[in-house]
């Protein structure tokens, strides 16, 4: 079994660990440190440094060190407006649907950014393990919606992983806090970190860690502090200069060294009563003690306590009636964050795990329980946020209600409208409100090759599915023909595939040859797995029960998918392989039934036995 | 497979809830796809819908009220939801009259709170009696009562569910 590494790729801070004989551990980097900064630097050269060598660049070269792209992942350019005054950053101009920062004249996604990052915690990890990384879990805030994920994910896939599991943050500090404690009860997990904040409420029983709900603000935290901070100092700082001077003056270049400065000010003031916020260049000095500093951030504190009766709200409990208050991510070194989290729940949190690792140890826990290591243990999680379709007038439709345990799934009905159309348009969305323009848009499906009909006649099934890593997909099937019905997507943020697999290809990694020869390998491998299930479903019992138009066509794509492995083309290979799965589908189906129809009738009599 | 038959249970709506979490865990630990990342990619798309389909169905069952809307549609009712209560058709105009009052920003906090205590002690109301009919349904079935009976008594389900989600809505929209 090939090692699978947990990822905590942070807004401020990144982390690799991995489980070694039942225990999680960090895998520090070549210099020693388990932090690695999420900071990209590059050079006129096309030269590029990571982690704490980019982050000395910051002061020195704004304009191409980059910092905090987790706030842009998943995002277009017009729900960022509002930071990039303070951001050092060039924004290319088709940003609409996805963020590109122009860095030497080329456009970089979040996904590519993030990737840097990812494939420095990849090598980190080989060269501490010796051998050659491919599977990971990465970790991102619980309230991510589908878009922002999917981007995480694709940075996993830019940085050539292959990214087994997405999990929630919230819930991995609880996997890495519970492991050895065999905890029962419930638990609160506040997360606050640098650049998103999220509470979760779970169960613990036996093993299994049900998260009962989850909220938070994918846009709030330890960078919002440093904000409020930066505008203190840029406006003493206009004040002092317009006295003396008497003109205004560019504040853009100075922000680097006061965000540093503020930084170190803030950290300094977890620990001491007071602080000096200290600008060399500018001949700026100022102390700023804690009851200052606590005024100033309480009302970023207090945007974190909403969520956090919502949880509970939701969850259908009372804060007096959880057991156990976890804190996680850097922000929640701050003493008032502590107190005011204290205040809400009645009692002490636990600060005993390091904040800033406990994500990364419990993202290296969920993949050692994938990696077939920890039968006993399970993660139930949630959907942060309610899925809907549109429907007539704007309204936003729910089909899958937020905090419900995924995979979740829900099924609708379509039809058509006007007599022989064979196509239908479908908006999906996410979001709470009740108006369409309110919600997240989340993609487009088309339903095409509708079988021409009468307006009204056809009946097409449309499935919704949400798998474990909270990402969407949709299926659809004509319910009179039983012909599943191709779908195109179009994502309203994010990259497509073919985007994807253009960036592998320019990545520094991979020459061009390599990556088709990978692929072609990768797409046989499946393959192989798939016909293998496809001899197993034709022994089966449930077998004859098929049609016989479902036989003759597995029969046909079987041919099919043997005939296209045999040649070197991926995409050839992959549809065969689709075709393949779309003929067993139903097959699959009916075993499956069967063997939990079996379980379930095992566990009875086994219950009857013990009586 | 409907939702009564993925926890292996009769279509009744008396559940126990600590018996329905139990086996909820143990279908958990048989199918959820974390068990199945080594497995064909065939098997992964099973163990995933599989999941789905238990995390669906418990979803639905746990919550009386959703239990009975499913219950409902498996013999083809679609209760509308904003179904004025003909017994209370006075009462109801009352509270919808202070809802006006309260929206446009003209009632007390007092006026607020009666009117809250008001909608309450309606919906407990119905709930109880939503919760009365679920039992009889269960004796229906138990003493295998005649198809036309049962749908007799799924009408009337489906006329107090309509009925109790319209008190509902009003409680939802005073704390909006």
């Amino acid at each position: 079994m090939p090692k699978i590494v947990g990822i905590d790729l942070g807004t401020t801070n990144s982390l690799v660990a991995i489980v070694e004989d039942g225990i999680p551990r960090v895998i520090p980097g070549p210099d020693g440190n388990k932090l690695v900064p999420s900071v990209i630097y590059f050079d006129e050269a096309g030269q590029v440094l990571i982690g704490n060598g980019a982050k000395e660049k910051m002061v020195e070269k704004p304009k191409n060190t980059v910092f905090s792209i987790k706030r842009f992942m998943g995002k277009g350019i017009d729900d960022v407006r509002g930071d990039l005054p303070l951001l050092p950053f060039e924004v290319s101009p088709e940003s609409e649907h996805i963020i590109r920062l122009k860095i030497f004249g080329r456009d970089y996604t979040p996904p590519e950014l993030s990737a840097f990052i990812l494939r420095e915690l990849k090598r980190n990890a080989e060269a501490a393990l010796g051998e050659e990384i491919k599977n990971a879990v990465i970790t991102v805030p619980a309230y991510f919606n589908d878009a922002q994920r999917q981007a995480t994910k694709d940075a996993g896939r830019i940085a050539g992983l292959d990214v087994l599991r997405i999990v929630n943050e919230p819930t991995a500090a609880s996997l890495a806090y519970g492991i050895d404690k065999r905890k029962q009860g419930r638990i609160a997990v506040y997360d606050f970190g640098g650049g998103t904040f999220d509470i979760s409420i779970l169960k613990l029983s036996e093993g299994i860690f049900e998260v009962l709900s989850t909220s938070g603000d994918t846009h709030l935290g330890g960078d919002d502090i440093d904000e409020i901070l930066i505008r203190l100092v840029l406006d003493e700082v206009r004040k002092q200069t317009r006295n003396s001077e008497n003109q205004e003056f560019e504040v853009s270049p100075l922000i680097p060294a006061i965000r540093k400065a503020v930084t170190k000010a803030k950290e300094d003031l977890s620990a001491a009563e007071t602080a000096h916020i200290v600008i060399e260049p500018l001949g700026y000095k100022r102390a700023i003690d804690r009851s200052e500093f606590n005024s100033l951030i309480d009302p970023i504190i207090e945007r974190t306590l909403k969520p956090c009766r919502q949880a509970l709200q939701d969850a259908s409990l009372k804060a007096n009636e959880i057991d156990e208050v976890v804190m996680v991510g850097g922000s929640t070194r701050i003493p008032l964050v502590r107190q005011r989290v204290q205040d809400l729940f009645g009692r002490m949190p636990h600060t005993e795990l390091n904040p800033d690792e406990v994500v990364a140890l419990g993202a290296a826990v969920q993949a050692d329980i994938l990696a077939g290591g920890k039968r006993d243990m399970l993660l139930l999680d949630v959907t942060p946020l309610s899925l809907g379709i549109e429907t007539m007038g704007g309204v936003m439709s729910k089909i899958i209600p937020r905090n419900s345990t995924i995979p979740a799934s829900a099924t609708e009905m379509f039809t058509t409208f006007i007599d022989a159309q064979t196509n239908v348009k479908i908006h999906v969305l996410q979001g709470e409100r009740e108006l369409v323009k309110d919600c997240r848009s989340l993609a487009q499906f088309d339903l095409r090759d509708i079988p021409p009909m009468s307006a009204g006649m056809p009946r097409i099934e449309v499935k919704f599915l949400i798998d474990a890593d909270g990402i969407l997909s949709v299926s659809a099937q004509e319910q009179r023909t039983s012909k599943y019905q191709s779908i195109e997507v179009k994502p309203t943020y994010g990259l497509t595939d073919e985007q994807v697999e253009q960036m592998i290809l320019e990545s520094f990694e991979y020459a061009e040859a390599d990556i088709e020869a990978r692929l072609v390998i990768e797409a046989r491998n499946e393959a192989e797995t798939v016909l293998n299930a496809t001899m197993k479903g034709i022994a089966d019992d449930q077998y004859p029960n098929l049609s016989e138009e479902e036989k003759t066509e597995i029969a046909a794509a079987n041919k099919n998918l043997r005939e296209a492995m045999r040649s070197n083309n991926h995409q050839a290979i992959r549809e065969a392989i689709e075709r393949l799965s779309n003929a067993t589908m139903h097959l699959a189906e009916m075993i499956m039934n069967a063997a939990i129809a079996k379980a379930l009738k095992d566990k009875r009599v086994r219950e009857i036995d013990n009586e | 497979m409907d939702y009564f038959e993925v926890f292996g249970l009769p279509k009744i709506l008396g559940i126990d809830l600590a018996a329905l979490e139990k086996t909820f865990h143990e279908l958990s630990r048989k199918y959820h796809p974390d068990y199945f990342s080594t497995a064909s990619p065939s098997e992964k798309t099973q163990a995933v819908r599989m999941t789905a389909l238990l995390n669906d169905a418990y979803r639905t069952l746990r919550h009386p009220i959703r239990r009975v809307e499913y219950l409902l549609s498996l013999y083809g009712f679609k209760p509308d939801g904003s179904k004025v209560p003909q017994a209370l058709l006075m009462e109801v105009f009352e509270i919808n009259e202070q809802l006006e009052e309260v929206k446009a920003g003209r009632a007390s906090i007092e006026e607020v709170d009666s009117l809250r205590a008001q909608i309450k002690e309606k919906r407990e109301r119905f709930d109880k009696e939503l919760e009365k009919t679920s039992l009889d349904w269960d004796d229906l079935v138990r003493s295998g009562a005649s198809e036309a009976v049962r749908k007799e008594h799924l009408a009337k389900l489906a006329e107090i569910l309509s009925e109790s989600s319209y008190i509902r809505n009003l409680e939802r929209d005073l704390e909006q």
